[in-house]
């Protein structure tokens, strides 16, 4: 933060009281920010949850039947498994 | 007693078992991916209860799309009330089919949670756009990136499901496993 003297007088007190507005200005558009952003965390929140429960039930399920991740990339029917 | 007590203690309870499913599916998974085929016997018996297990997470999907369906109405009232209810039941349709397995709707109300959510986030963008800073302006094109990933792999899973075919299907909706023998 930068002190600037400007003196006494009117002027220096209505340029004081516009600082005034100023900071307090900013200080309510960074405390609405935050505010906003701790809605949006809590609304992508849930949305992560399903997409966690979703994806390990569908890797489940893929294992079970007898498929298993290559490489952390394509799913491949185990061998013997396609014949059962 | 506050009256709404006994159903958020019901609502705690059934997270608390859907977490301890989960948490014992994810460790399985981990064993046999590591090589460990004695986990098979196990996940197969947890998947054997799976249309109950994919049911349960189901409801809690659903009530997370309405809340974000209210949310979408503090921006836009006309297209969250009108709009948004008729293109999530064409999702449904067209993604569902007609008999989904309960997996197969668990992963259709997935895809369309991400799209909704995908959806409001760049409309919300699109509208505060010219109102942001920079860094504002940046964290919310990170989180419009996040959420078209989290679509994409919900589009990519069921696709996945749905490529592997009867094996899988028959595996969660007849909770028949094809592979034993």
């Amino acid at each position: 933060m930068v002190k600037e003297y400007i003196g006494t007088g009117p002027v220096a007190e209505a340029t004081a009281q516009l600082d005034k507005e100023d900071r307090r200005k900013r200080d309510e558009e960074a405390h609405a920010w935050e505010e906003e952003r701790s809605r949006m965390e809590a609304l992508e929140a849930p949305i992560e949850e399903l997409c966690d429960a979703a994806e390990t039930l569908a890797r489940a399920a893929l294992l079970a039947a007898g498929y298993r991740q290559h490489k952390r990339g394509e799913w491949r029917l185990r061998r013997g498994d396609g014949q059962r | 007693m506050d009256s709404g007590e006994p159903e958020k203690t019901r609502h705690e309870s059934l997270a608390l078992e859907r977490a301890a499913a989960l948490k014992e599916l994810k460790a399985l998974i981990v064993r046999i991916q590591d090589g460990d085929e004695g986990a098979v016997p196990r996940l197969r018996e947890i998947l054997r209860a799976m249309p109950e297990l994919a049911r349960k997470f189901v409801n809690p999907a659903v009530q997370t799309e309405r809340s974000m369906i209210e949310t979408y109405a503090g921006v836009d009232a006309l297209v969250a009330r009108e709009t948004l209810p008729h293109t999530l039941e064409a999702f449904r349709a067209k993604l569902g089919g007609e008999s989904p397995s309960p997996l197969e709707q668990l992963l259709v109300e997935r895809i369309a949670a991400t799209w909704l959510q995908l959806h409001y986030f760049e409309t919300l963008y699109a509208q505060n756009m010219d109102k942001l800073t920079i860094a504002q302006s940046e964290f919310h094109q990170k989180r419009i990136d996040r959420a078209h990933r989290r679509h994409l792999s919900a589009v990519k899973t069921l696709a996945q499901i749905r490529k592997m075919g009867p094996a899988v299907q028959i595996n969660i909706a007849e909770k028949q496993i094809n592979t034993a023998g």
